[in-house]
């Protein structure tokens, strides 16, 4: 295979990666533009652009062994928990074995194999089971370890709070040389100024975004690499047909254990850096069920099933959390700074419209999402990325290019 | 359920600690056992709607725990419209019956609805799609619940207190139950789960939609063979179903422990999935032995933190879910389940 060949075979891979990499700068442009207004409104600011990245890699490594085998692991919170806690604690010195001063590199690899060793302990019950009884036991271990969490007065002096991070910011990057890393952290990473003497300033915000995005493009490549091996064809098969797969004469029930642990190795990777980025982590916003639901809605409407196809669900949901969020200039607060006042004041059925802006749409995100969430189900089941696939009868990497071709000449 | 709302629910145990004996030990026993039959009473009527719905159409009902709560709320919402400062006990108990059977009445409708319009499209496909379709509706359940709770100027989050205001005195105490000091509520908890128990069983033994509900628990294709309308037997238990998910949220409104708020929602759906897996998924009996079993748990292990012999605050959470797990670990179709049921 030629190097143009490979190019032209990661000729969209490396046009989505462009986008992501050129929207912090084209989104700072916009905000300086007369379209400031707007940009605020109706594009996903910076954090949320970064939740994009770790709920991403969570939800695709919730695909990982959900869409490929066909096993619902309900359970998946349990592993980004694992994840970011063990980055929290190590960070702390908590880890007996861990001195405080380790690299986060170094920890957030040793929470994601702690992650794998869970997942193939949780497994190796669990995948004696099918259907239901697969995603509810997965569902009982990770509520079983939550509740624990809750209650451990080890981890800080208010466990249901969870706990933060003292000190420094965590680097990612090359462990012990300075030079070849970035802190991150909305308020202790490294920020650049002046970069390159161009005259361009870079926000920790911004470092932090590049340096997540670079171990969620490892992540996602190696678990695209998985799946395109003979491994991963087994995994498909498991889900299509799983008696003949073991009929033909594949361990089903260790392919199984193996995809299940390297899918709670990369969801813990996910909470690693979510961690080392938000500098604190609670119970609830880890490893609660409501986490893996996360997960799980992005992945139906991104498309199950297809690795890349969460990470754009969960574009769409951070893109919908940030348009109708509160803090950060919502359409909430375009509609109140733009529409006239009289209007604002205007009463439909008793209610002016300002208290209905306020109360259905400001922070009303998950119910738009839920509705979104039911229209997908009911009639695009294949989701964004699944669709496109169906509509140009093969994966976009291999398609797309093909098509253009054709219209070329 | 909260780790600070579980304080709330259990005697102080510091008398029966002090005293000791034979006689107070098997008080002590006694107590917990009333205890553990009132939470079973609970965690029975949560469950029993999505056992019945599993058992005839095979679909695990995510939105369970979501009508529950709004359940709580329209309960709720009856007794402080109709129970003033000078209704009567008698008058107030009736008037919760009254909430009762209005609320499942119009979640039953409801119910029955969501099932044509929306479930039934979707039957052709694998069971996860069913899955996921009710838990989105449980989601948009959760916003709109949120939304007019706001709008009405109710905090969703923590409990509704008004409607709590409104349980008669008489429940709130404690009542001399041969020598031991038993909660009243636990003994209301015992008699409306009871109620219902019976009335489920009546619907099941002598109706003919139970009929189908059991036939169809033992073997959905054959039902279909007998040429009956399984479409409308669906429709009726999914409404039906919803409609006693509600009715457990009625029965959950006085309860301290839980009280109306959007976040029962989540936690009756949890606490639901453990009692019906425990008794066997689509199984009535089993869900009526796997609910005793799991309020007993509870309750013994929530005496065992108030004791102070164990000191650690999560245990009768950790001792639920870790039932779940030992359960299918050693048995996974559950106490009376059918094997086949649910390996999809």
């Amino acid at each position: 295979m030629t190097l143009a060949d490979y190019a032209r075979d990661h000729a969209v891979h490396a046009a989505v990666v462009l986008v992501f990499f050129l929207y912090p700068p084209v989104n700072g442009a916009l905000e300086s533009s007369p379209l400031a207004a707007e940009t605020a409104a109706f594009l996903p600011g910076i954090t949320f652009m970064i939740a994009v990245l770790y709920m991403g890699l969570f939800a695709m490594s919730f695909d990982f062994v959900s869409g490929y085998t066909g096993y619902l692991s309900f359970g998946h919170a349990a592993f980004y928990g694992t994840g970011a806690y063990f980055v929290v604690l190590a960070a702390n010195g908590q880890i007996p074995g861990i001195p405080g001063g380790t690299p986060f590199m170094i920890t957030l690899l040793l929470g994601a194999l702690l992650a794998a060793l869970l997942a193939l302990v949780i497994g190796s019950v669990s995948f004696r089971l099918t259907g239901v009884y697969f995603a509810m036991i997965t569902l009982g271990f990770a509520q079983v370890i939550y509740e624990l969490i809750r209650s451990w007065g080890y981890v800080s002096t208010n466990p249901q709070e969870g706990a933060t991070i003292g000190g420094d910011g965590l680097a990612i990057g090359v462990p012990y040389v300075d030079a070849l890393s970035l802190r991150v952290g909305r308020l202790t990473g490294t920020s650049v100024e002046n970069l390159l003497g161009l005259g361009i300033d870079v926000s920790a915000t911004v470092v932090s975004y590049y340096a997540l995005g670079a171990v969620v493009l490892a992540s996602y490549f190696a678990m695209q690499r998985i799946l395109h091996s003979p491994f991963g064809r087994v995994m498909v098969a498991i889900r299509e047909n799983e008696e003949r797969a073991r009929a033909v004469g594949y361990p089903t029930y260790r392919f199984k254990l193996a995809a299940f642990a390297i899918s709670g190795f990369f969801g813990a990777v996910a909470g690693g850096i979510f961690a080392a980025y938000a500098r604190s982590v609670s119970p609830d916003n880890s490893y609660f069920f409501l986490v893996t639901a996360d997960a799980l809605i992005t992945t139906i409407i991104g498309g199950f099933g297809t690795l890349a196809g969460p990470l754009f669900g969960t574009a769409f949901h951070q893109w919908l959390e940030d348009v109708l969020s509160t803090e950060s200039g919502g359409l909430a607060t375009y509609i109140r700074e733009g529409v006239p006042a009289t209007v604002l004041e205007t009463d439909v059925f008793g209610l002016s419209v300002e208290l209905f802006v306020n109360t259905a749409l400001a922070g009303r995100a998950p119910l738009y999402l839920g509705i979104v969430f039911v229209l997908f189900v009911l009639f695009v089941p294949n989701g964004i990325l699944g669709t496109v696939r169906d509509r140009l009868g093969g994966t976009v990497g291999k398609r797309l290019p093909e098509r253009l071709r054709r219209y070329r000449r | 359920m909260s780790a600070t709302a579980l304080s709330l629910g259990v005697a102080d145990p510091a008398p029966l600690l002090a005293t000791g004996g034979a006689a107070d030990g098997l008080r002590t026993a006694v107590r917990v056992l009333v205890e553990g039959l009132g939470k079973a009473a609970v965690y029975f009527t949560i469950a029993v709607g999505l056992t019945l719905v599993f058992g005839l159409m095979g679909v695990l009902n995510f939105a369970h725990g979501a009508v529950t709560m709004v359940g709580a709320y329209l309960g709720g919402l009856v007794l402080v419209l109709v129970v003033g400062s000078g209704t009567g006990t008698l008058a107030t108990i009736g008037v919760f019956f009254a909430a009762m059977a209005i609320v499942f009445a119009v979640t039953t409708a409801a119910g029955s609805l969501i099932e044509l319009k929306l479930i039934r499209p979707i039957y052709d496909r694998t069971p996860t799609y069913q899955i996921l379709l009710t838990f989105g509706v449980s989601l948009i359940i959760e916003e709109v619940a949120r939304i007019v709770l706001t709008l009405r100027g109710i905090q969703p989050d923590p409990q509704w207190q008004a409607p709590m205001g409104t349980a008669p005195d008489v429940l709130l105490g404690r009542t001399d139950f041969l020598g031991i000091a038993v909660r009243r509520l636990y003994l209301f908890e015992v008699l409306i789960g009871g109620v219902v128990l019976v009335a489920v069983w009546l619907f099941l033994t002598r109706t003919l939609y139970g009929l189908y509900i059991r036939a169809g628990s033992e073997d959905t294709e054959m039902v279909q063979a007998l040429g009956i309308d399984v479409r409308r037997a669906f429709t009726v238990v999914f409404g039906v179903g919803t409609g006693l998910a509600a009715v457990g949220g009625v029965l959950l409104m006085w309860d301290p422990i839980w009280g109306p708020s959007v976040l029962l929602s989540i936690d009756v759906l949890l606490y639901a999935f453990v009692v019906v897996i425990i008794g066997g998924l689509g199984s009535f009996r089993g869900t009526v032995v796997a609910a005793g079993i799991v309020g007993i748990a509870d309750s013994v292990t929530t005496w065992l933190f108030t004791t102070g012999v164990v000191t650690f605050s999560g245990l009768s959470e950790v001792t639920i879910f870790l039932l779940l797990v030992g359960m299918l670990i050693v048995r996974p179709q559950g106490l009376y389940g059918v094997e086949e049921v649910g390996g999809h």
